[in-house]
Order: C-alpha cells, then sequence, then structure tokens
C-alpha cells in the first residue's frame, strides 16, 4: 500500500526527532558528569570572580556570558574564562596580577550592569544607602558639607569581598628587610592603576610609576581601601617593618598586582 | 483584522494555473529564459543587509575596542546606549534554571525590560529578520552555503536534507536541559554566540566547533544549522507569526519560475510560487522567513516585495 505524504512526513519526523532528542540526552548527561567532575577535580584556586559574585555554584547557573562587566570595567581587569575552565566557559574573572581591580569606577559599574545579577548589586546599594543614613545620624554633622554619593561610594568599595590578601613572608622584601627603588613591574607592563593618593580621576600606567622605598611597602602605599585593609607594621621582635593584610581586605588584587617579586609575593585567595 | 493574517490561505483550494497570455514574459514580449535570467546580477537588498549586518556587529567590536559605549555586550545580551537587550532564547533557559534554584526573583528589572523590548522590537520588523539582518554566523553561513552549492552543482557531494520539525525537539530539549542540569548548556553549542563574544572579545577554543557545523554545512547539508538547528532561529521563528512586516507575494507578476525557492533558506514558506499552488492573489511569506529580500532581489517578474500585513485594510 502506497504511504500518503503525511504519513511519511510524520514517520521522518519522528526518526529525526528521536536522533535530535538523543543527542540533547548525550549532551545532558555529558554536562552532568562533567559539573560533578569538576567540582571534584577543579576547586577553581586562585579563580577571582568580579565584586558582588554569589556563590561560585549559583554564579555558574546564572551567568549568560554576555560580558557586559568585561565591556564596562574602564581598567579592563574583567576577562572571560576560555574553554579549558569548562563548564565554566565564557564566565567573568578577574586575574589581578596582570591587572588588578582599582576601584577607579568609583562605583562599582560591573556589579550594576549584571543583567542576571549574578554579581549581585542589591547589597551593596543597601550597604550604601545605609552608610549615608548613618553620617547623617551622626551628631554634629552638617549633611550640606557632607556628600552624599562620596559616602556611599565609600561604604560600597569597602563592602566588596572578591578574597582576602596573602603575603608569603619568604619571598616578600618587607620580611627580608630589602628597600624597592624603580619601576615596579619592567617599563613594558601593561596594567594600569589609580593611586589613593592620586589628584588625576583616571588610572594611569604603572610603569610610568617610579619608586623608592627603604622598606618595600608598595601593597601598602597603593592599597585603594588603605589602613582598614593592610598597614605597614613592625614584627614580634620589632627588628622588621611587614605588610599585614586586615579584615578589611576587599580582594582587588592592586597589591597583587604591584608586588615587585618576580612572582606576586602578596596574592589574593578567593573565599 | 482579517483571517488571512494568520492562516495565510494555505488551507484553501488553488487557484486555476495562468495561461500563456497571462505570464509575465509573455506580456513583456520575451522568451522565458531570458525574461527569467534578467535579474540575475541583482543584489540591492543582499548588499543593504550585509552592511547593516556587518555595521551592526562591527559596533558591537568598536565599542568594546574603543569605549565607545553605543552597542555594548553581546547577542547573548548587550546595552543599546543604556538600554539593555536580552537574547530570549537564551533567557529562556535562564528562567528554566532560575524557578529551579528560586533564583527567578533575583533578575533585575533591567532583564525584565530588555528581554520585553527585543521581543517588541523583532515582533514589528519581522521575528526572523533578526537571523539575516544581525547574526554573524547567517553571514558566514551564506557563504558556506555558496560553495555548497559550487559542489554541488559539480557533482561533487550530493543535497540532503531533514526533517525541520527537529528544530522544535531542539528547542523544548535544551530548555528542559537547562531545568534539568542547572546549566545554560546551550550557550556552550551557540555558535552564533560563540561567533559574536569571538569577534568582540577575542577568540577562543570553541570556534573549533563553529568550524564543525560550517564543515557539515558545506559539505553534508545546506544550511544545517539555521534551518534544521538553531533554537534561536526558532524562537523568533515564534515570533513572526504575529509580524507585520512581511514578503509579499503577488500572483499576477510571478511567472513561475521558482528563482526565488532555489536562493531561500525556508523554501517551503514559498509554497505558493510554483504553477497551480497559489490560493489567493496576494500571500505573504510565513513566519520561517528571514527577511533576507534575496528572493525580492532574485524574482524577474518583482512579484515579490517587502510589504506591511494588513496595511491596505487600514489605509
Amino acid at each position: 500500500m502506497k504511504k500518503n505524504a503525511n504519513e511519511v512526513s510524520r514517520r521522518d519526523f519522528l526518526k529525526s526527532g528521536a536522533i535530535a532528542a538523543g543527542a540533547i540526552a548525550v549532551i545532558g548527561a555529558g554536562t552532568f558528569v562533567l559539573d560533578h567532575e569538576a567540582a571534584k577535580s577543579m576547586p577553581r584556586e586562585g579563580f577571582l570572580r568580579p565584586p558582588g559574585a554569589i556563590e561560585e555554584e549559583d554564579f555558574l547557573y546564572g551567568c549568560i556570558k554576555c560580558g557586559l562587566c568585561v565591556q564596562i570595567c574602564p581598567v579592563h581587569a574583567i576577562k572571560l574564562a576560555g574553554a579549558h575552565e569548562g563548564l565554566g566557559y565564557g564566565t567573568p574573572y578577574i586575574d589581578p596580577r596582570e591587572q588588578a581591580c582599582d576601584f577607579s569606577c568609583d562605583a562599582l559599574q560591573c556589579v550594576e550592569t549584571c543583567p542576571t545579577s549574578v554579581l549581585d548589586f542589591k547589597q551593596f546599594k543597601e550597604t550604601g544607602l545605609r552608610a549615608v543614613e548613618a553620617a547623617a545620624a551622626e551628631p554634629g554633622v552638617d549633611m550640606s558639607q557632607v556628600n552624599p554619593f562620596e559616602v556611599q561610594k565609600v561604604a560600597m568599595k569597602n563592602a566588596v569581598k572578591i578574597g582576602k590578601a596573602v603575603v608569603n613572608k619568604h619571598t616578600c622584601l618587607a620580611h627580608a628587610g630589602k628597600p624597592f627603588k624603580g619601576v615596579s613591574r619592567g617599563t613594558d607592563f601593561s596594567g594600569i592603576l589609580r593611586s589613593p593618593n592620586d589628584v588625576n580621576s583616571s588610572a594611569t600606567p604603572l610603569r610610568d610609576r617610579e619608586y623608592d622605598q627603604d622598606i618595600c611597602h608598595l601593597c601598602v602605599t597603593e592599597c585603594p581601601i588603605g589602613e582598614k585593609a593592610i598597614v605597614q607594621v613592625r614584627n614580634r621582635n620589632g627588628r622588621k617593618l611587614i605588610p599585614r593584610v586586615l579584615d578589611g581586605c576587599t580582594g582587588c588584587g592592586v597589591c597583587e598586582m604591584v608586588c615587585p617579586t618576580e612572582h606576586a609575593s602578596i596574592v589574593i585567595e578567593p573565599f | 483584522m482579517n483571517t488571512t493574517y494568520f492562516t495565510n490561505g494555505k488551507n484553501k483550494a488553488a487557484l486555476a494555473p495562468k495561461s500563456v497570455e497571462q505570464m509575465p514574459h509573455s506580456k513583456a514580449g520575451l522568451s522565458f529564459t531570458d525574461w527569467r535570467d534578467a535579474r540575475k546580477k541583482n543584489h540591492k537588498w543582499r548588499n543593504i543587509r550585509w552592511a547593516i549586518l556587518v555595521f551592526m556587529n562591527l559596533l558591537f567590536v568598536l565599542s568594546f575596542t574603543f569605549d565607545l559605549a553605543v552597542l555594548e555586550g553581546s547577542l547573548s545580551g548587550s546595552r543599546l546606549i543604556g538600554f539593555y537587550l536580552m537574547d530570549p532564547y537564551n533567557s529562556l533557559q535562564l528562567l528554566a534554571v532560575s524557578s529551579r534554584t528560586g533564583y527567578i526573583t533575583m533578575l533585575t528589572m533591567n532583564f525584565w525590560i530588555g528581554l520585553t523590548t527585543i521581543l517588541l522590537f523583532w515582533a514589528v520588523l519581522g521575528g526572523r529578520s533578526y537571523c539575516s539582518w544581525m547574526c554573524p554566523y547567517h553571514f558566514i553561513s551564506e557563504w558556506a552555503e555558496k560553495l555548497h552549492l559550487f559542489l554541488v552543482k559539480k557533482k561533487k557531494i550530493s543535497e540532503r536534507s531533514f526533517n525541520r520539525g527537529i528544530r522544535f525537539v531542539i528547542l523544548i530539549g535544551f530548555v528542559l536541559l537547562a531545568f534539568l542540569t542547572k546549566n545554560l548548556v546551550f550557550e556552550n553549542l551557540n555558535v552564533v554566540g560563540i561567533v559574536s563574544k569571538a569577534m568582540i572579545y577575542g577568540p577562543s577554543l570553541l570556534l573549533l566547533w563553529v568550524l564543525f557545523i560550517i564543515l557539515v554545512e558545506v559539505f553534508l547539508s545546506r544550511r544545517f544549522w539555521c534551518r534544521y538547528i538553531c533554537p534561536i532561529g526558532t524562537t523568533w521563528s515564534l515570533v513572526g507569526h504575529v509580524s507585520p512586516l512581511a514578503v509579499k507575494f503577488d500572483l499576477e507578476k510571478c511567472g513561475y519560475c521558482l528563482e526565488c525557492q532555489k536562493v531561500c533558506l525556508v523554501p517551503h514558506e514559498l509554497w505558493f510560487v510554483k504553477r497551480g499552488t497559489a490560493t489567493q492573489d496576494e500571500h505573504y511569506v510565513g513566519s520561517d522567513c528571514t527577511r533576507c529580500g534575496l528572493c525580492i532581489d532574485v524574482c524577474p517578474g518583482k512579484a515579490l516585495s517587502y510589504s506591511i500585513k494588513g496595511a491596505s485594510a487600514v489605509l
């Protein structure tokens, strides 16, 4: 019996549809396995997310890899991960040794721009607003003299938790009691930053800065957070001046970028 | 609104075919082949479309390279002078994932505004117009198609076609997969996103996957990805159902030469051009149409043209 055209096309559809469904099932199973293997074998050491990133697991679920955070960053600190990152492919990360987040955008624009809020701006907004309220509530403060945006901005910046800096005592120049003189990362280093004391409103190349310190403390000098995050202190026997990282450290990584030793003696460890 | 806005006369009885005297080549006093080949070198709409496609994609690249802040992001999600635009299929997967993880309430207002804006925009401009006027992979694919057709012509390879229904299996399958694995799985296979991001942020290893798909299109099946796989195109095709902008077919000017079907990405949507199949004097090309204009360029009788559905009823 001759089959009619409708019947043929229905069978055709069922056949190719089944192949497609099979392919999707295989891809799904592959993703599932990879996901679980990746969770075991790749603890993502040193893989720093941009400010405000939610928990890594949820981050991977929600990031649509659009790259808007990459685009908005004025110092291009955020990069997109390559295929070797497995399922994290295309997600944003920061490599502070190459280019740290120096907060020269002032207002956490990467977080604000994220459409799926895996970089969650709500928390910073609330922190900022609370800080303004607190400033206004303080006795003897004339709010007309205070720029609320400044207050908000500083509070938001301080609330960032990318990771925390850790000093390697064995290679740190200060721990060896050594000075540092000259350009920190060589004249061909492309990283840029805005120093806390800079009058410039935008970041400038690190290679244009000459340092001259009897005991090296570039990490302390250039920290955008300041004394809440890192200070120069005497060690226990009082003989050495060394950098000490405090709880206020945001993990922005400026210290890691400016550190003059061959391998950074102060590195950011993600939480 | 008239009832044929959606049905387009597909289930009506066919009109009687035209007689030789009624054919456009007879009216013009030409032989059929001379009449048919007259507009083979006409590429007006294709050139306009390529210019816009290249310009828009260049705008993405330049916005990043020179901090222009005009069109930021990529085709997965972007900001046009500050207004968000979200890819709907990507968003659909994200909604599947986030409804599972409870993250759905965290999505920003910008996300919802961006999704609505882009849906409205392309709903007006034709749904799959996105494919031929924006998609960088479509552009690459058009060149792969040329190579493929050359090889077919030289009889090096034979043409293979598949059932178009696969697209809907893929569309639903990957949304389900997103829900089950809590991962935007399709994004790792999305050649549109990969090409777009490679142009803007620099190449990645995943371009090998794109190369593989291109090779499939060159050696195996014409426009394989666009015709049978791409769920982004399928999503836009669904949007295209309501779109007023469509290609209009005028039976009176048609000479049954089928040149339009030969260049078309979705020839099934031009079902009415074959002799004795049209059921109305005018037809609109259906929702799978990418409004690319290749048929308009090639049609010897100018029987096809861009048009706004229902405009004649309103005006």
